[in-house]
């Protein structure tokens, strides 16, 4: 019988809470950016200049990869809860891993290759 | 007050499927569920099969799901659950054998995968025992009153869903010895708590705290063991 002796999980549990803790001040801090720092005023020049800027670039990727590690591990998390046929296991966890690759670097391009329409930035 | 108790009943050597029967039973203050299934054994069907031995909380052996909760049918006093009809099922999540009776043989097989002993290379001194001051047994105190009852692994619902995760009982016992200071054994039982059915399995739902009749918080110590796995190796 599988008793998956040393298979570990210690660090993708301790990078789940470290990622978690970051997404929730990331969450809070990108809510208070854009409703509340501008009076509320949410227009697309205002978002596409910030995001025009190194410093937002970076920070938007963080979040963005944070996100998918920390969301497409709940994936694996249910997966591993609940599927016990190998072969199934093997199917979603690839499907898992292959769409958490596609988001990742379709976010990644966008936010890298975003200018802002009327100039500025990078 | 007449009670009646609808019991599981099982035997597969008849090919019938489970079912609940009704015994009525007239019950006096300070029965016990265990004393019922005993005046029912004794007066109203001598086939029903249940396992005790202390009658007093102490051998874990009469665990089963009263009304819902998983307890010990010993401690369980009948007049005080409030009902005119009560159920009593064998623990869930462990394969029935016959009646209430269940296979205790993956809860046995977990605690070994554990190394649920004192694991100390060093030779204990030759004119004494292994001393543990009264503060240092204090820190392991509650988590050494464990009967094994296996009424917390019972009612864990990722047990349920993966009966090869070691159970709040198992890693409870690991605690135990984890964290007594006499005790040099982390390293040989990590390799079944950080483990994808160790440690990582629990997601914090404590029905074990809940149903314990000892009253342990078993994911305490589960989250007390993540964070040394985690600080032993980063
Ligand atoms: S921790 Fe409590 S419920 Fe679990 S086996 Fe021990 S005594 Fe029973
Ligand atoms: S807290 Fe953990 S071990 Fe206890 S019942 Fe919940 S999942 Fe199971
Ligand atoms: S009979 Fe021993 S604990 Fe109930």
């Amino acid at each position: 019988m599988d008793r998956g002796i040393g298979s570990g999980g210690a660090f993708a549990w301790f990078f789940q809470r470290i990622s978690g803790v970051f997404l929730l001040i990331a969450l809070l801090a990108h809510f208070w950016v854009l409703h509340y720092s501008n009076n509320g005023d949410v227009t697309f020049n205002l978002v596409a200049q910030r995001l025009s800027t190194p410093l937002w670039k970076t920070i938007d990727l963080t979040f963005l990869v944070m996100a998918i590690i920390h969301g497409f591990y709940g994936f694996l998390m249910v997966i591993r809860d609940y599927v016990h046929n190998h072969n199934l296991r093997l199917v979603l966890v690839s499907l898992v891993w292959t769409v958490g690759i596609i988001v990742g670097v379709l976010g990644t391009l966008t936010i890298i290759a975003f200018k802002a329409p009327g100039g500025g930035g990078l | 007050m007449k009670i009646t108790f609808k019991v599981y009943r099982f035997d597969p050597q008849s090919g019938k499927a489970p079912y609940l029967q009704d015994f009525p039973v007239e019950v006096t203050p300070g029965m016990t569920i265990l004393d019922a299934l005993g005046e029912i054994k004794a007066h109203q069907d001598g086939t029903l099969v249940y396992r005790r031995s202390c009658r007093s909380g102490i051998c874990g052996s009469c665990a089963m799901k009263i009304n819902g909760f998983n307890r010990l049918a010993c401690e369980t006093q009948a007049l005080l659950l409030k009902q005119s009809v009560i159920h009593v099922e064998p623990l869930p999540g462990l394969k029935p054998i016959k009646d209430l009776a269940v296979d205790m043989e993956i809860f046995y097989e977990a605690l070994a995968r554990v190394k649920h002993w004192l694991i100390n290379p060093d030779p204990p001194p030759t004119d004494k025992e292994r001393y543990q001051s009264p503060e240092d047994f204090k820190k392991i105190e509650v988590s050494t009153s464990c009967i094994l009852c296996a009424s917390c692994t019972a009612s864990c619902p990722s047990f349920w869903a993966d009966k090869n995760y070691l159970g709040p009982a198992a890693i409870l016992k690991a605690y135990r010895y984890s964290f007594d200071t006499r005790d040099k054994g982390f390293a040989d039982r990590v390799g079944a708590l950080d483990n994808k059915h160790g440690l990582w399995r629990c997601h914090t739902i404590m029905n074990c705290t809940d149903c314990c009749p000892k009253h342990i918080n078993p994911t305490e110590s589960i989250c007390h063991l993540r964070r040394m796995t985690v600080e032993n190796k980063y």
